[in-house]
């Protein structure tokens, strides 16, 4: 037990905090269309020239090849320099490239796991359909094997910026006769393949925010190449991308919410002070309680990772995911409640306001609290389906 | 950075649990057990001779010399099987008098020295000379008596207390007595100025929230599997099994940040007071809400004293008060400096 880095982790840290110090963007983050897309992509190769992208990925495609341990300090660094998060790329480093890297053939790691490095393209999820969202298991999108190819005909839903991507991770039923879990494949879809439609989605934070698609296949042509592991075994592969989503990637997230927290004080502080000192208001009860939870948030991220580097494999951290989501939602809420009557303005899209209305999808995206509570429960604790 | 436990310490964990489900069972309190007074004192002299009392002190004190992350680790187990929370008494009398009065430290190790708590019924004055109202906890037949708050630690007698009267306990498992001190000078008084001993206070007492949080989890999740109704084990109802799940996030949440507040402590980083305070807020929060939801998933019988779940609800109400409530920690809180990087 300790929190001790080895002289190589704190010179890697060192290297990582100049370095960003020096690169990180400080122009405003577009937050929607091509503009997005530009700066997300220019971003992802400023990194992967300057020596940062993949920190843990094998060097054979381009990664820096290091210990799970030295991606958790760049993730660390990386939220302390309050970089700017390139969500366009976030499939495609933290599920896609993973999966390629843990179940790909030879040719697929070659093709894609350079390109997603270098920022040239942007990857997106197709694993959610209109019915069948927190029970993925009964997804129908079907898959008949014509020759070389699958020809596609369904739908998936809630595409994070499905209309700015390159390529999707698709789920799709390849057996409808084997049992659910074992007639689904894993395959790399081009998302310029003709058949393929897009229907834009708002999200209920501000008007004309595009942020998901819907997704329709119309007989479309996919080569058999393109399915990673094995056909009809896409449940596991799709299973260990879930993995890494609930991985390292939670700490970026964990260090900038610790600091909004902080700006959070300081805010109230300011808007409240002259009304009454913040320890003696509801505020800053809640603000030192959001502050303490939000501290074990991050332990509890510093668990995990511990078990990861031990080999341990389980579902323990559902409990971080579960915590942490919950927390952040509610840092968000409070956030609007420090902004009193200026809460009713929503003014800029990365304002606490926006993010209040954003928080919403924290505890259903990526498996909903009450699924997670469902895994803490049966795979957990052990209790009877 | 490795939050796992070593193969030292988890020997260590293994033997004293193995001692406590042997000598010191939760089933001790059952009835028809006496209902006035506590006699887990007469097991101090055996934590003595195992080492426990000493475990973070240095070897020249006659202590274990090792850190507060196993002495966190064994409060997690004494809260497991609810030792009386005199025990922190000797662990912080010890680490007090190994400077001030180290006449006094050997006795102390040994176990040999009950030393009780007092905690403070409102504002109280503290220094080499208190002044206020206290509660007595577990203290009838100690000599010694400590108390700890954030504005310092002070070791007092017994006999330094007036109007001593007895009151009947909401853990009626513990005695309690109110006193008052009015000018008594303290035997060994060291202000929050220099290493404050109250981050390590709040520290133990988070520990043991732990594991009582840690052991109402537990019992709610056996009880789950085991008990069935409508033909079903209740556990296989999403009603309880999400329960028993928010238990398990309280639980490990709780686990790993009073972790961290150990090994901030034990390193000797920065952020001692800010991780100890989160810890103890975190940590007695679970312990509350564990014990209350345990008590909820066994249905009437957790209501009962033929069931333990009560005793936990008592005692973690007793952590929440012990040297500054949740009211205060959260101010404690919203004033420690932010520990960056």
């Amino acid at each position: 037990m300790d929190l001790q880095f080895s002289p190589e982790d704190v010179r890697f840290r060192q290297e990582a905090r100049a370095w960003l110090h020096d690169n990180v963007p400080r122009e405003r983050r577009p937050h929607a269309g091509e503009a997005m897309r530009a700066f997300d992509t220019a971003w992802q190769r400023r990194q992967f020239e300057g020596g940062w992208a993949g920190v843990s990925w094998p060097k054979e495609y381009g990664g820096l090849g290091l210990p799970l341990i030295r991606q958790l300090i760049w993730h660390e660094e990386y939220a302390r320099a309050d970089a700017p998060d390139n969500h366009l790329c976030f499939v495609a480093l933290n599920h896609a490239g993973p999966t390629l890297i843990a179940r790909g053939s030879e040719a697929q790691k070659s093709h894609h796991l350079p390109k997603i490095l270098r920022g040239e393209v942007i990857w997106c999820q197709g694993f959610s359909e209109p019915n069948a969202g927190s029970d993925l298991a009964s997804l129908r999108t079907q898959a008949r094997i014509e020759g070389e190819h699958l020809v596609v005909n369904g739908s998936k839903i809630w595409t994070s910026h499905g209309h700015l991507s390159d390529w999707q991770e698709l789920l799709v039923r390849t057996d409808p006769e084997a049992p659910r879990h074992k007639g689904i494949s894993w395959v790399i879809c081009d998302m310029e393949l003709p058949g393929i439609t897009l229907r834009p989605i708002e999200i209920m934070t501000s008007p004309n925010q595009v942020h998901f698609v819907q997704c329709f296949y119309d007989d479309v042509r996919i080569p058999l190449a393109n399915v990673v592991g094995a056909i009809n075994d896409g449940w596991n592969v799709a299973m260990s991308t879930l993995g890494f989503e609930r991985g390292t990637a939670q700490v970026r997230d964990q260090i900038r919410y610790a600091y909004l927290v902080e700006k959070m004080i300081a805010e109230a502080q300011r808007r409240l002070g002259s009304d009454c000192a913040l320890a003696d208001d509801v505020i800053g009860a809640r603000l030192a309680q959001i502050r303490a939870d939000m501290a074990a948030a991050r332990a509890m991220t510093y668990m995990v990772m511990s078990r990861a580097q031990a080999g341990i494999q389980d579902s323990q951290s559902s409990l971080m995911r579960a915590m942490v989501g919950e927390t952040q939602q509610r840092a968000r809420r409070l956030a609007l409640d420090i902004l009193g009557p200026d809460g009713l303005e929503n003014r800029e899209e990365d304002d606490w306001v926006y993010f209040y209305l954003r928080s919403f999808s924290i505890t259903i995206a990526a498996g909903t609290s009450q699924i997670q509570r469902n895994i803490i429960g049966e795979r957990v604790l052990g209790l009877p389906r | 950075m490795n939050f796992l436990l070593s193969e030292e310490q988890t020997q260590i964990v293994d033997s004293l649990r193995d001692l406590l489900v042997d000598q010191m069972p939760v089933a001790r309190f059952r009835p028809p057990a006496p209902q006035l007074g506590n006699s887990d004192q007469s097991f101090w002299p055996r934590l003595g001779e195992l080492g426990f009392l000493g475990i973070a002190l240095p070897e020249s004190d006659g202590g274990i010399g090792l850190t507060a992350a196993e002495e966190m680790l064994a409060y997690r187990e004494f809260g497991r099987h609810l030792l009386s929370p005199a025990i922190l008494g000797l662990t912080l009398g010890a680490q007090l008098s190994a400077r001030l009065r180290p006449d006094m430290l050997e006795a102390i190790l040994r176990g040999r020295l009950p030393i009780a708590l007092a905690n403070p019924r409102g504002a109280v004055q503290l220094g080499e000379i208190c002044h206020g109202q206290f509660h007595l906890i577990d203290a009838k037949h100690a000599e010694w008596v400590l108390i700890c708050t954030a504005d310092g630690a002070a070791l007092l007698r017994r006999t330094d207390f007036t109007d001593v009267t007895d009151v009947a306990a909401t853990d009626h498992v513990l005695s309690l007595e109110r006193g008052i001190l009015s000018g008594a000078r303290a035997a060994c008084w060291r202000g929050a100025t220099t290493e404050s001993l109250y981050p390590r206070a709040q520290l133990l007492v988070s520990a043991y929230a732990v594991g009582l949080a840690e052991a109402t989890r537990d019992m709610a999740v056996e009880y789950a599997k085991t008990r069935q109704q409508f033909g079903r084990p209740i556990g296989s109802f999403q009603a309880i099994k999400h329960l028993c799940a928010d238990m398990a996030i309280r639980a490990e949440a709780a686990t790993c940040q009073v972790i961290f507040a150990a090994l901030v402590q034990a390193e000797a980083r920065s952020g001692a007071d800010f991780h100890s305070t989160a810890a103890k807020l975190v940590a007695v929060q679970a312990a509350l809400d564990n014990a209350a939801q345990n008590i909820q998933v066994h249905g009437a019988i957790g209501f009962t004293a033929e069931a333990d779940a009560h005793l936990f609800i008592k005692r973690a109400h007793v952590l929440e008060q012990l040297w500054g409530d949740t009211r205060q920690q959260r101010r404690l809180m919203l004033a420690a400096a932010f520990p960056d990087g």
